[in-house]
This record gives C-alpha cells, structure tokens and sequence, in this order.
C-alpha cells in the first residue's frame, strides 16, 4: 500500500529525513517511534502533502503511484488521512459544514454517492458518540476552543467518516490523559481491517497498550535505525531512546 | 482647470439644473449656496487621502436621472416593500403595517421640521439634498412594535452617466421599535448619492441593514447619519461588495445618555473594485455603549479603505466603546488601508480599538486540502468562515441566509 524508498526530506531547506524506507501493506499496523527531532512529523506532514515539505530525494509510492504527483487534497481522496498533531482551528466554519465538504469530496473522488443530509448528520453524531464528543461540537466552529483531549477526538472522529485507506496519526496520543488515550485507542482499533492500514507516529509506548501493532519502527536522525515486533516498544520502554541511538553509534 | 474644479463646476450645474418651484424649493437652494463654499473632496484632505473620485469625470455629475420605466429584481427578505427607482418615489405608497406611517418629503407637513432642520456632514450629502427628487420619511408610532420587516429597495440604474439622489428619513417615536432593510441595487454607470438619517427617539429600538449589492460598474456614495436619544438602541449592519466606486460615510451620535449602539459590517472587494467606509462614532452623552465589528477581504486588484474614529466627548463618562476592523488579503496585489482613531476628551471611559490585516492561514488552508477539500473550495469556506462571526450575529434570518450566500459568491 505504502512504499517508502529512500526517502530524504527538508523542511525550510533543512534536511530532515536521511534515507528513510518502509514498507506498509493492507491490514498491518506499524509504529513509528523516536526521541523528538528525529523526524517523526516532518514524516508524516511529506505523506500529508504539506507545503514547505521537500522530498529532495527517494520515492514515496501509494498504492504504486507516485505521492510526490499528487496534490494534498488528491491525496486525501485516494485515502489517506493524516490525524493531526496540532490540528488546527478555523472558527467560522462549522465542523458540521466542514464534514459535508470533507465527505463530499472524498467519496465523489471514490465513485460513491454523496450522502443525504439525515444521513449525513446520523453517521456523524455515531462518530461523535463513538469517541465520547458531545454533539454539540458538530455545531461549533472546526477545532474552534476544544480542548487538546477533545481536538485529538475530533480528528479520530473525522477519520471514522472518512474510512481512509491509510490512516496516518501523528502523535495523537500526545498530551492525553489514559481515559482520552483509551477513546482515542477504541477508535482506532475500531477501524482495524484487513484493507485498511495504519501508522502510529508516536514518543510513547504507552498508546501500544492499546494499539497492538504488527511492526514497531525506531526513527533517529532521519533514519529507521531499527524494526521489531510489538516487543521492540517494550524493550523501548524499558532502556530509553538511549540505548538505540549509542548501539548506533558503538556499531 | 484642475480635474476636482471641474468636478465642482459640475456639482453646481447639476444643482442649479435640479431647481424647481415645489415644496422642497428652500431646502434646495439652501443646499446650492452651501454647495458654493464647500471644497471638492481631492486626496489631500484627511478623509480622501485614499479614495480618489476620478471615475466621476465619467459624468456623473452632469446629468440628473430620469425616471425608471422598467421594475426592479430583486430578494424578498421583507414584508413590506417600497421601491424607489433612479430616486423617484412611487406614486402610490404601499399599505404599511401597523405603527408605521410613511409619507414623502414633497408632501410632509410643515411640523416636519427635522427635514430641513438637519445639515448633511459631507459636500455630497449637501448635493443629495440640492438635487433632491423627493424622499421618503417614515415615522413609527409610539410605544409600537412594527411587526413586519420593512424593505426599502433603491434601484438606480441608467446606462448613460447621471446622478441619482435616493433619501431616507427614519423617525422613530419614544418606545417604538422597527426593523427596516435599506437595500441598494442596479446597475449602469449611474452614481446614486444616498443620503439616510435615522432618528431613534427615547427609548426605541431598531434593528437595520444596509444591504449595498449593485452590479460592478454602478457608483455609490452615501452618507448614514444616526442620532440616538436616551435609552435608544440602534442594531446596525452594512454588508457590501466593491464595485467602480463605494464610499460610505457613516456619523453616529449617542446624544444622550443610555443610548446603545451596535454595528458591524462587511465588505468584499475583489478585481478592480474600490470600497470606502468612513465611520464617526461620538459619544456626547454618559453612560453609552458602542461597539463595532467590521470585517473587509480584498483580492485581485481589490481595494478597501477603513477609517473608524470614535470620539469621546468632555460630558461622555462612562463611555464604554469598542472598534475592531479584520481584514484579509487574499492576493499580492490587493490593498486594505485601515485607520483607527480615538480621541477621548475625559477619563472615565473603557475604550478598545484594534484592527488587523492578514493573510488566509496556511495551516488552516493545509487542514482543508488534507480533508479532500479542493483549494478553490477551502479558500471559500475560510473567507465565508471569516466574515461568518458578523454574518451570524445578525437577528433575522432572510437576510442572514441571503447574506452568506451572496457573499459568498463573491469569495
């Protein structure tokens, strides 16, 4: 599904990833951790689309396309969902509007049809249920005075509409208290199935509590220094980011 | 001749040309001699610097409207509708709802002194009056909630250039309340100079829009002028798009004390359109509130111009008064020039006054497109979103939904 060869990225013309690869297929979840700085997000925000994010060598593949050809929205439509770190808030614009316009995008873009308005409303009060938002956030303005709990809930909650092929989320157990984390983590193993996969950017073992992954990656300077079994995040846990980076260096 | 002499020379011929023996014969020659002295508006005074007049050598000026023969098109967002095309009243004025009394300035009794009685601020308010078709008054009764939405459509359209002076005179009596839509439309290189005096009695209450919506290459200069006795409360709100030519020159004065007011607006100007607001809020009197929200987007070659002053005068204490201006570019070539002013004369008074010039937000635009969202669409919502918080605190409902979907038109 995602083919990571290589990759070398700058931001601001600093370069960032050094030679990253991974490969994601349908079905697996993998983890990606790191100390900060090591370019957990920048990966992410390349895969997202951001602008300002240069892919200045490597290839990136999605479902054997080339992500680099295709625009931030284009991707979104082909499924991938990037779960906000710091996701950003827009007042004026309802989340409710905001969803609408989210939907119809991507499913027109999928072939599907757009949904009603009552069914439209249904699915997206569930989702909010589902992450224990109260329905009134579907009113306010998108992220508008939501607290970070509730921020990080409104992207689960998107993700669940949109049922993207390839769910990307950075950082989402950040800054969570263990009952927000395990909202976050319902979600996410509620979307679990074997066409859909998804990517953990994480500081914390702590989430892998409740989001078994299949593939545990350590990032550092830009690079995968090292890829386990979920085991690799408790042996993480245990020893410290520390550990890694000086085996690296004694190697 | 220099080219604001000529555009002078052409305010008295216009004048003199419009002179008439009728009811409103002094109240027009008043206005000529007033005219005589008066400079023409040219960008070194204060109030013009960014707002040139130089589309009026059109002709504008030369030549007054003749009557409209076609009617208007245009939202129902009111009850009761009165159009006044190319300035000329109708000549039969439609059934009212009750508490509300309306009468033509040609027609009004001699006891309807505040007429004549009041000076217009600006060299065009005074042109207004010199050329002066006819224009409408409306008086609220005491104590009565007009229960219907009233509607004032001016239709100013020619497809040559002139001048078309369109009137509006608001009365409201002690404890009355009204809800009045003055809506401005048409199209053709017509100026309409419109000139709109509210008076809010004691104790009254009104709710107003000034809608601005004529097609791009229509003129429009006008002067709003509101007076608010004791415990009066005006909810005022201007929405507007740019067009060759707008500027608004609105002058509030809380005369005496408990008067409330509460305005807000919004104007987009896009391509090469031009809009100007010029707002004076003086508190004469203690204890009143104002407060003032306005929000501009200019793109393209797009210019707007703010300038909001409020004045606080020596007897004003307590005076608690709010101004904010927004704005945002949406193109390097776009221009929005914003002036706030304050001059407070006393020093029990809260005042706040801020304004802004931005961007659209790149985080937010990215937050769009990462959803599917297409650019051209996130760059709509995100201005539809911008102005929303005004559109929003707007009561009724017709022009509320109107509103968001012409403007958002043009973002």
């Amino acid at each position: 599904m995602l083919e990571v060869r290589n990759l070398h990225a700058s931001v601001d013309g600093k370069d960032i990833l050094k030679g990253l690869t991974l490969t994601v297929k349908p079905g697996e979840v993998h983890a990606i951790m790191g100390p900060n700085g090591s370019g957990k997000s920048t990966l992410s925000n390349v895969l997202a689309g951001r602008p300002g994010y240069q892919i200045t060598a490597g290839d990136v593949l999605y479902e054997g396309k080339p992500l680099a050809e295709m625009e931030t929205e284009e991707r979104a439509r082909a499924g991938i969902f990037l779960a906000f770190q710091y996701p950003v808030e827009i007042p004026g614009v309802s989340n409710m509007e905001f969803l609408k316009a989210s939907l119809e995008a991507v499913r027109s873009a999928q072939g599907k049809e757009p949904l009603d308005a009552v069914t439209l409303l249904r699915r997206a009060r569930e989702a909010c249920q589902h992450v224990n938002l109260d329905q009134q956030f579907l009113k306010r303005g998108v992220n508008e005075g939501f607290s970070g709990g509730e921020k990080k809930r409104n992207e689960i909650m998107q993700m669940m509409l949109l049922e993207p092929k390839l769910a990307l989320l950075d950082e989402t157990d950040s800054g969570l208290d263990i009952d927000a984390l395990q909202v976050v983590a319902k979600g996410v193993n509620a979307l679990r199935s074997p066409e859909r996969a998804i990517v953990l950017v994480t500081h914390y073992q702590r989430l892998l509590d409740y989001i078994v992954p299949d593939h545990v990656h350590v990032l550092a300077d830009g690079k995968i220094i090292k890829s386990g079994g979920k085991e690799l995040a408790l042996e993480l846990e245990q020893k410290g980011y520390g550990w890694l980076t000086g085996e690296e260096e004694s190697a | 001749m220099t080219p604001a002499e000529q555009l002078k020379d052409s305010v008295l011929t216009l004048a003199h040309a419009t002179q008439r023996d009728d009811t409103l014969t002094s109240l027009r020659r008043h206005a000529v001699e007033q005219l005589k002295v008066l400079p023409f508006p040219d960008k070194k005074q204060e109030a013009w610097k960014y707002t040139g007049l130089h589309a009026l050598t059109a002709g504008q000026l030369n030549q007054p409207a003749t009557m409209l023969q076609h009617s208007a098109q245009f939202p129902a967002l009111g009850d009761c509708v009165i159009v006044i095309g190319n300035g000329f009243l109708p000549a039969q004025l439609p059934d009212l709802p009750a508490g509300l009394s309306a009468t033509t300035f040609s027609s009004a009794t001699p006891s309807d002194k505040s007429i004549s009685d009041e000076h217009p601020d600006t060299l065009f308010g005074w042109l207004n009056n010199a050329s002066l078709n006819d224009g409408l008054l409306l008086k609220t009764e005491r104590n009565q909630k007009v229960a219907a939405v009233v509607h004032v459509v001016f239709f100013n359209h020619s497809d040559t250039p002139c001048h078309a002076a369109n009137r509006l005179q608001v009365e409201l009596a002690e404890g009355s309340e009204l809800t009045l839509i003055e809506h401005y439309i048409g199209s053709g290189p017509i100026l309409a100079n419109a000139l709109t005096r509210i008076q809010a009695g004691p104790n009254s209450r009104i709710t107003h829009y000034r809608l601005q919506s004529e097609a791009a290459d229509t003129l429009h200069i006008g002067n709003l002028q509101i007076d608010q006795q004791r415990d009066s409360y005006v909810d005022s709100s201007q929405l507007m798009r740019g067009n060759v030519l707008r500027r608004n020159d609105i002058h509030v004065r809380l005369l005496e004390s408990g008067a409330e007011l509460s305005m807000r607006g919004v104007f987009i100007a896009r391509d090469q359109s031009h809009i100007d607001n010029h707002i004076n809020v003086e508190h004469v009197a203690a204890h009143c509130p104002s407060n003032q929200i306005y929000k501009g987007i200019a793109g393209e070659k797009g210019r707007a111009v703010f300038n909001g002053r409020i004045h606080i005068h020596p007897y004003a204490k307590g005076s608690d008064a709010s101004l904010s201006n927004n704005n945002m570019l949406l193109s390097r070539d776009a221009e929005i020039d914003s002036k706030p002013e304050l001059e407070i004369y006393n020093d029990d008074v809260k005042c706040a006054h801020g304004t802004t010039v931005g961007q659209m937000d790149a985080a937010q635009l990215f937050y769009l497109r990462s959803r599917g969202i297409d650019e051209a669409k996130a760059k709509r919502m995100l201005g539809t979103g911008f102005v929303n918080e005004t559109l929003l605190a707007m009561h009724d409902d017709s022009v509320r939904d109107w509103a968001i979907d012409w403007l958002g038109e043009a973002l």
